[in-house]
């Protein structure tokens, strides 16, 4: 009798928890490496006020991109996250171009400072599977071969910093999918904002 | 003197009887349909973290974002307005192409190794054949349907958001038809208490 119980219970109990997975189809889950909130406040250094850019992209410079790097826009609006001192004085400007590839998205942070070159760059969206390798890359110091770069320069230079035989197949497959990143979030700095192209609308 | 079920044809009942199986292959069979279902669980709440459970969030992660180029202005225009970094968000997590043929390719494999090991189970169940054979259908069926589903959306399908979120309810009637059958098999004072009470 008691096991009878039991094992209604355990019925009860199994068929209520399987049941809060009726929408169980899978997916593949991004780890948020650093939070964008996170990065932007702590690479804007001196930044007193916060301000988002939305770019909605036109044709001409849409061209002008792909003539540089692949880039296929899933929305219209590219965000710019820009910071401002007391004296409404730019400090720099924080966007986060991605790549995608069949492991998942590597996001990375690039902060421009006001001369247009990156002062700092953070990888911050991985997957569960791809994070070990980019945390590899991270170590090896990549992320610091971006810094002082500007559009027109080579990311690809960065590589130099890390070695393959050192890092494994896929983390330095992850620091040329990097690479694809920060050369992607060069020509949209240089197309969407640098040159102020974008009209402002009222 | 045996019992109806026992002198029934194999071919009719199935290949064996679990509840007259050695102790260890009970045990076995339970413990993997009590692991199945905790993985279930986390399975949901991975689902609910990063895709939603309604047909229009599953459709936001599938269908892919496409711009039409021809309606974009020639010119970029922006607009720049105060941000509240509290308030800020992650961006809606997506699934790309390159991303689902990855799932793909290693979560069908799994659908189709836990649909073979529950129908072995149900195999033992000692049920009727067209119900069997409908349960064992509706376990691979589940597992196709949930990712033919996603890639329709991938293909633009955005209605096919209720295919991927059917083939999830599907995926657990199963998951507690066969559990039910199992635990009646394996417990046998559940079945007794049950036939007294009926």
């Amino acid at each position: 009798m008691r096991i009878s119980h039991m094992a209604r219970g355990v019925v009860t109990g199994v068929a209520l928890a399987a049941c809060t997975m009726a929408a169980g189809h899978h997916i593949t889950p991004t780890v948020e490496l650093v939070k964008q909130a996170d990065m932007i406040r702590q690479t804007l250094i001196g930044a007193e006020h916060y301000f988002v850019r939305k770019v909605t992209i036109g044709r001409e410079d849409l061209e002008l991109i792909r003539s540089e790097v692949s880039f296929e826009p899933e929305d219209p609006e590219y965000l710019f996250f820009l910071g401002k001192d007391d004296s409404d004085q730019e400090v720099g400007v924080v966007l986060f171009p991605q790549s995608n590839t069949q492991h998942g998205p590597l996001e990375i942070g690039l902060t421009m400072g006001p001369d247009g070159r990156i002062e700092h760059a953070i990888a911050t969206k991985a997957t569960v599977e791809t994070k070990p390798w980019v945390q590899k890359v991270v170590k090896a110091g990549l992320m610091e071969g971006f810094v002082g770069l500007r559009h027109g320069d080579d990311p690809a230079r960065a590589l130099e910093r890390v070695s393959r035989d050192e890092l494994g197949a896929m983390p330095y497959y992850y620091a040329r999918v990097a690479v694809d990143a920060v050369k992607r979030g060069l020509a949209l700095y240089d197309a969407l904002y640098a040159g102020q192209s974008a009209t402002d609308e009222d | 003197m045996n019992d109806v079920a026992s002198t029934t044809p194999t071919s009719d009942r199935g290949l064996y009887r679990l509840r007259d199986t050695n102790r260890s292959v009970r045990l076995a069979a339970l413990l993997f349909m009590l692991l199945l279902g905790y993985a279930y669980v986390f399975a949901f709440l991975m689902v609910r973290e990063f895709s939603g459970l309604s047909p229009g969030d599953v459709r936001d992660t599938y269908v892919p974002a496409r711009v039409d180029e021809a309606s974009l202005a020639q010119e970029s225009h922006g607009v720049t307005q105060e941000l509240d970094l509290e308030g800020l968000e992650g961006e809606k997590h997506r699934v790309d192409t390159m991303l689902l043929v990855q799932d793909s390719h290693i979560h069908i494999l799994m659908f189709a190794l836990v649909a073979a090991l529950q129908s072995l189970i149900v195999l033992g169940l000692g049920w009727p054949g067209g119900f069997r054979d409908t349960v064992i259908f509706a376990a691979f069926a589940s597992g196709g349907l949930d990712f033919s589903g996603q890639w329709l959306m991938k293909a633009g399908l955005g209605g096919f958001a209720w295919l991927t979120l059917a083939a999830g309810w599907l995926m657990v009637a199963v998951y507690v038809v066969v559990l039910g059958g199992t635990l009646r098999a394996v417990f046998p004072l559940l079945r007794s208490t049950q036939r007294r009470e009926g």
